[in-house]
């Protein structure tokens, strides 16, 4: 085929993948973008066979017919939700052929080629290890197969920075060393496959959008590479073209994320103080809860200023019940529980005792401690009569007990405590633990309660802790202090939420990773529709990075068919609070948290916020009170005008769209 | 086809690339990383010719594994993508 001939419609042929792009900068034309990028990339597969005169080889159409049917079936099953993890998958693909391309190259004909050509070959080599290896780590964080937690080795940085130094010296040294190159090059892609896997695994969750934008831009790279290669200037070009793109999203992500490329490549990445999500997403359960309390903050210094919450937990509560341990007995505590108990009493609470069957060190013994403080018998209810009760409960009280409310005796296989019946505390609605430390109890097994996002731990004397717990709920101090969690509870009784729900004239809502997990766009998109129903003005502001990549917030709303005109960016949209009566924030934390305006020193001071406190009321619906991934404490949440509706996001939605519908 | 075309051709198509993409909504943010990155499968070319001239027989079988995971991540990622977009109707 003559040449030039070739070289026009190659040009032709990028042009109109180019234009495939062009086309995806609108909703309107987005599909047909696609198609035709598609498309262009057959006609370049044919082109590419048939100039080569390879059309008719049985192997490739083999090949491929195994690839395409994989790669179909991988697409039609995937759901929406599980987007970031399917196109972080695919692009370690693509970055593993690229590197296969090469290798192939260098095992076939390393001794004919030129120099340049040697040095892409390597490259090549290195680009695709890497992307290979960081994707399929990224995949697997976003899957959660893997900790979303930032993992850091000793010597992290000289061993990443290391590999990959080691691994260009070796492809420069294997110019002058051609009988060895075959174990150079292996060497070289077994560094680059290293490099790739250090630089993810001490990514957290909330900075994937830049690592998969990083990673896209690197796929496209190691594709024009191998381009130089094989001397294909389709293949540079289109390459070309991609890496553009994915550098792009890389830039937007890290202005959106106030941090530099750099930082994020020499693995400056955010402090990892707290592993959650932006907006109250699983917590890692290796994570000590949140101490609100005293023991241990030197721990977790930021946490132990938070006191009120457990006492306006209790104060707002209807059912308790304790669980008394042998700490209790050790403390010599039982005098504080019994006066405790009469408080909650006495404002109308009931309370019951849960007693297990090896409760403290001998048969019966707390019942005997109980009864010295003149706790009624009837109060003491045994194991299984009392277990179906926790998930009715508004609060268990954990005095000094570990093994015997250990969730952990029901998964953990293997410990000393698997099997053994538990109380099924981690039922309940909120737990406070008045235990004197986290140590795990006698079985040695860690208690993975104190892990979860609605236990509270009062660590120290249980006397000491029982003693504040009463003071909180008898003086009115914490009314005032209560906002942060005792609010919402309290708010939650006198529906209010829903009754500023059903005054407002213009809404917006603030999705965040928060509503991916709790998979509540759904009723998400039911709220709005009932609101719009009656008149409300309603609109959603996407910050660039809610959710784990980018452009997350946008594809699950426009599964459930939410108008695309509804989704505004954060410029557009930021003026507008102001004159908004209400906002509705489903699992975003870091993204509307004012405190990135104010405080100096953290993570992120300076970052671009959605500003939604200017607006007259603001609703959140958020797991729980925990900082996002940043670590920093939301300062919106203590605000007079914010709500706070924590708890599964589903279930605080349905329950704002019956209080407006009913 | 000399190195110097090949970095002319890197260049322009850099260049093109970044002043397309750049207005890109970021509404679309997602459906285009995962076309652009369909469309870094793209190194299926590479593949194509590397593993009908190999000569060594290694060498054709990475050629074989590479046009099938470049071809998994063509279909795939153009398939998700189509998906995704179809989604946003107004």
């Amino acid at each position: 085929m003559n040449q030039t001939c070739y070289a026009v419609i190659s040009v032709v042929l990028a042009g109109l993948v180019l234009l495939g792009i062009k086309w995806m900068s609108s909703p309107r034309t987005a599909v047909r973008g696609n198609r035709l990028s598609a498309l262009s990339m057959a006609a370049a597969v044919l082109l590419v066979l048939w100039n080569n005169g390879i059309l008719s080889v049985p192997l490739l159409w083999a090949a491929m017919a195994i690839g395409g049917v994989l790669g179909y079936v991988m697409a039609v099953r995937t759901t929406m939700i599980q987007m970031p993890q399917m196109v972080a998958l695919l692009n370690g693909l693509g970055g593993g052929a690229s590197a296969l391309v090469a290798m192939s190259e260098i095992l076939d004909k390393y001794g004919q080629m030129a120099v340049f050509t040697k040095l892409t070959s390597q490259l090549a080599l290195i680009v695709g290890g890497l992307t290979l290896s960081g994707s399929l780590i990224a995949a697997a964080k976003l899957d959660r197969r893997m900790t979303q937690r930032p993992v850091r080795l000793a010597g992290h940085n000289v061993l990443s920075n290391g590999s990959i130094v080691l691994a260009l010296a070796m492809a420069v040294f294997s110019l002058s060393m051609e009988s060895a190159v075959v174990s150079l090059s292996l060497l070289v892609m077994l560094l680059s496959l290293s490099y790739g896997v250090l630089f993810a695994i001490r990514v957290g969750g909330a900075d994937m959008p830049i690592t998969i934008s990083l990673l896209n831009s690197f796929s496209g790279l190691a594709g024009a590479i191998v381009g130089f290669t094989l001397s294909e200037p389709l293949l540079v070009a289109v390459g070309a073209i991609v890496g553009a793109s994915g550098l792009i999203l890389t830039r937007i992500m890290c202005r959106a994320m106030n941090r530099s490329l750099m930082n994020v490549l020499s693995g400056a990445i955010a402090k990892p103080f707290n592993n959650g999500a932006p907006a109250g997403a699983n917590k890692a359960p290796a994570r000590e809860a949140p101490a609100a309390g005293t023991g241990e903050a030197a721990d977790q210094p930021e946490k132990a200023v938070r006191e009120e919450p457990a006492g306006a937990i209790l104060k707002a509560a209807r059912k308790v019940i304790v669980v008394p341990g042998y700490g209790m007995a050790i403390a010599q505590a039982q005098g504080q529980v019994k006066r405790l108990v009469d408080v909650l009493e006495a404002r109308g609470v009931q309370v019951d005792f849960a007693i297990h069957p090896v409760a403290g060190r001998m048969p019966g013994h707390m019942n005997v401690l109980l009864a010295e403080v003149d706790v009624p018998y009837e109060k003491l209810r045994e194991m299984d009569d009392v277990n179906p009760e926790f998930s009715e409960t508004d609060v268990v009280l954990v005095v000094g007990a570990c093994d015997v409310v250990n969730p952990a005796a029901n998964t953990a296989e293997g410990t000393p405590i698997y099997g053994m019946p538990v109380l099924d505390v981690a039922a309940a609605k909120h737990v406070i633990v008045c235990n004197l430390d986290t140590h795990p109890g006698y079985s040695g097994v860690d208690n993975s309660l104190y892990g979860m996002p609605h236990v509270e731990l009062l660590l120290g004397d249980a006397k000491v802790s029982l003693e504040r717990l009463i003071g909180e709920i008898e003086g009115g101090a914490s009314d005032v202090s209560a906002q942060d969690l005792g609010a919402t509870v309290q708010a939650a009784d006198r529906k209010e939420p829903g009754k500023v729900l059903a005054a407002a004239r213009k809404v917006i809502v603030v999705p965040g990773y928060g509503m991916a997990i709790a998979q509540a766009q759904g009723q998400v998109k039911r709220l709005v529709d009932v609101l719009e129903a009656r008149g409300v003005q309603v609109d959603f502001a996407i910050h660039p990075v809610a959710g784990r990549m980018p452009g997350h917030m946008n594809v699950l709303l426009a599964e459930v068919d939410v108008p695309y005109e509804k989704l505004r960016e954060m410029d557009d949209v930021n003026p507008e609070f102001p004159e908004t009566d209400l906002v509705l924030v489903v699992g975003a934390c870091d993204v509307v948290n004012p405190a990135a305006n104010t405080a100096e020193g953290t993570p992120i001071y300076g970052m671009p916020v959605l500003d939604v406190a200017a607006a007259k009321h603001v609703i959140v619906c958020n797991l729980d009170t925990h900082p996002g991934y940043s670590g920093v404490d939301n300062s919106l949440y203590g605000m007079p005008h914010v709500e706070l509706l924590l708890g599964d996001a589903k279930m605080s939605l349905e329950r704002l769209i019956g209080e407006i519908e009913g | 086809m000399n190195a110097l075309f090949l970095l002319l051709v890197f260049g322009i198509a850099t260049w093109l690339g970044y002043r397309v993409i750049s207005e890109v909504p970021s509404l679309l943010h997602t459906p285009l990383m995962s076309g652009t990155n369909a469309i870094s499968g793209v190194t299926i070319l590479g593949s194509l010719v590397s593993a009908a001239l190999a000569v060594d027989l290694g060498s054709k079988m990475l050629g074989f594994i590479a046009i099938v995971l470049a071809c998994v991540n063509l279909v795939g990622g153009f398939l998700v993508t189509d998906r995704m977009l179809r989604m946003f109707k107004s």
